[in-house]
């Protein structure tokens, strides 16, 4: 048997994208790891603390089949980025808010136009200053969406679908949203007052950090029959837009991650990592926080419509003609830090499932009751952003996802430098040079974000795109490069 | 050694610190305006009302009190819109910490990185010799 070590954990090799962290490596350990990564990715993977904290994973109670990490995995705290792991609800299994997140439903969406690069390449700074100008970003950064609680309120339980009520969007919107943009379930008593304050200035805004508003060009078209569905030709420009819940879920997260600590001892639950408190979905604690994660996601379904409104006006603005006009429709949006009650054959029979997504998209595959009709054929839209100079790619799900990794994809590239090491070897101005001898304008609110966010802090996306799809877990239908980007 | 100061810990994706002081109540201090040091950069003082906000924590051991002392100053910044210079500890213990953070308008900084919260992943506070030593694993 091929065996690589991570640290002290022999990895075992299951094929050429699959590698297995045996249950015996720790006591305690209730399944095994399954890292998707070839060689090249494992390497790196290897580097830091990711490995463990999948194995730190399977202690969870109620865990079914495998740990799972997807090959943008990385060190994270409690769950690794971009781990995955379900947990069987009758079997007492358990909800972590470390299995979400702080930025809850963190996701992103894809708005096509019918432009063309020629159509634009004159005109793609006006329309990232126009944008700069016009979509709030930066840390704490704050909306003219301004709310009362009553609104915040209604977002909490509406998600998407109170922006479209309040003209910030169309009908047609939500049913290119997953979950149509609104989680049922929400419980605005499950929020604190802290939280909800948080997130009352911050609705329509980008944020900091990795969050970002990017235009892109398709430059490889890979699966003919599902761009034809998608309406997508090379040539074509399109938007990825890149935010969460703000400080409402990071609020929301921290409230929870502190009270179930106080679940471990109750329900007599032996973790690893405190990051990775939990409690059973069927206990308070577990459907308290649940009802919490759902305002939050809810949010930012919302949040990330009212980012789509005010990208669609600049376009406008830009170009002088209706989004309508324009075909600035939305292909999808998908969150990739959440959890979510699926159901899930488990050793051949269906069972109702909390699959935890930590920096994962999910990726069903055709024929899912939860897929628009319209992409029932081809599979669920698979979003994957990539760094601001290299590519991004627009994949579709599988049925060998929904068997695998209860339908689960990559989210990223993900992350290979820490912040501070990016920040000593990379000088900002040097960066947008480059980025602008590549034709790739960036605007960004801070020099620090720029170079803690350059492509040389992030693995190469091909190659982790490359392991979703000959794994089979995602296929790929199109990859895009970036035009002009604006960072938080 | 100067009674407190703190080092950046190499995280892949997020920022750690590495706090060392001469006592209890400085270490949590010098973690406190760690948080400000790492995410802000003073600008002119254009609003230089200054603002007192109490803090009080419980956990039930020293090493969750730490944490939730961060994370409360984090959200309380995050909601006042406020940045704290100054922290006067009144009173703390393996369980329990009354400070009072005294802030200025956010609006004087530039604000470089968002600090979302502090973890409990990997989290030390240990007494070496005569010497506190914490460190913390903050998600940004």
């Amino acid at each position: 048997m091929y065996e690589k070590t991570s640290n002290s954990i022999k990895l075992e090799k299951v094929d050429d994208y699959r590698w297995r962290i045996p249950q015996s490596y720790k006591p305690g350990m209730r399944v095994p790891g399954l890292i998707y990564a070839d060689e090249k990715l494992l390497k790196d993977i290897c580097q830091d603390k990711a490995v463990e904290q999948v194995a730190n994973v399977a202690f969870l109670p109620g865990i079914v089949n495998n740990s799972l990490a997807m090959p943008d995995i990385h060190w994270g705290y409690g769950f690794p980025i971009g781990g995955v792991a379900a947990t069987d609800i009758e079997e007492g299994g358990v909800i972590s808010p470390g299995g979400v997140g702080f930025d809850i439903n963190c996701g992103v969406r894809l708005v096509k136009t019918n432009l063309e690069y020629n159509d634009i390449k004159d005109k793609i700074k006006d329309l990232i200053y126009r944008l700069f100008s016009d979509v709030p970003c930066g840390v704490g950064s704050e909306g003219d969406i301004r709310l009362g609680e009553k609104e915040e309120k209604g977002i909490l339980l509406k998600g998407s679908r109170w922006a479209v009520e309040n003209g910030f969007g169309v009908e047609d919107d939500l049913e290119y949203t997953e979950e149509n943009g609104a989680m049922q379930g929400a419980d605005v008593q499950a929020v604190s007052g802290r939280a909800l304050k948080r997130g009352r200035s911050q609705s329509g805004t980008l944020g900091s950090g990795n969050h970002f508003l990017e235009v892109q060009v398709i430059d490889q078209l890979y699966d003919r029959q599902a761009s034809d569905a998608l309406g997508l030709n090379l040539g074509q420009v399109m938007v990825a837009i890149h935010s969460g819940s703000r400080g409402l879920g990071y609020q929301i997260c921290e409230d929870y991650s502190r009270s179930m600590l106080g679940s471990l001892e109750k329900y007599k639950i032996n973790v690893p990592d405190r990051q990775l408190a939990c409690a059973p979905l069927n206990s308070n604690e577990g459907r308290a926080y649940l009802a919490a994660m759902k305002c939050a996601a809810n949010y930012a379904w919302c949040n990330r419509q009212c980012l789509m409104h005010l990208t669609r006006k600049a376009f406008e603005k830009v170009f002088g003609s209706s989004w309508q006009k324009l075909g600035m429709f939305l292909i999808y949006d998908v969150a990739h830090n959440i959890a979510k009650i699926e159901k899930h054959e488990v050793g051949g029979i269906e069972k109702k499932l909390c699959v935890h997504r930590k920096g994962a998209t999910r990726a069903f595959g055709p024929d899912h009751p939860a897929l628009p009709e319209k992409y029932k054929r081809i599979g669920q839209p698979v979003i994957i952003p990539g760094d601001m100079g290299r590519n991004s790619y627009l994949l579709v799900g599988t049925q060998k996802a929904m068997q695998e990794t209860f339908g689960s994809a990559c989210h990223g590239a993900g992350r290979l430098k820490s912040r501070t090491s990016a920040s000593r070897s990379i000088n900002p101005d040097m960066l947008l040079k480059e980025l602008e001898s590549k034709g790739i304008i960036v605007k960004a609110s801070g020099r620090n974000t720029l170079v803690e966010e350059a492509p040389a802090a992030y693995k190469d996306v091909n190659d982790v795109v490359e392991v979703v799809h000959n794994a089979g877990i995602s296929k790929r239908v199109c990859r895009m490069r970036p035009l002009g980007v604006i960072k938080g | 050694m100067r009674e407190a100061s703190f080092k950046i810990i190499e995280h892949t994706a997020d920022i750690g610190i590495r706090v060392k002081s001469s006592s209890l109540v400085s270490l949590f201090k010098c973690a406190a305006l760690a948080i400000t040091a790492i995410s802000s950069q003073k600008q002119k003082i254009q609003y230089p009302k200054k603002y007192e906000i109490v803090i009080k924590q419980e956990a039930e051991g020293l090493e969750e009190l730490f944490v939730n002392w961060l994370n409360e100053l984090l959200s309380v910044s995050s909601a006042e819109a406020l940045v704290f210079e100054d922290i006067r500890i009144n009173q703390i213990s393996e369980k329990f910490i009354h400070a009072v953070a005294i802030g200025i308008d956010i609006r004087n900084y530039k604000i470089n990185t968002e600090i979302k919260a502090a973890t409990y992943h990997q989290v030390k506070v240990k007494k070496i010799g005569r010497i506190w030593q914490a460190e913390v694993i903050f998600d940004v």
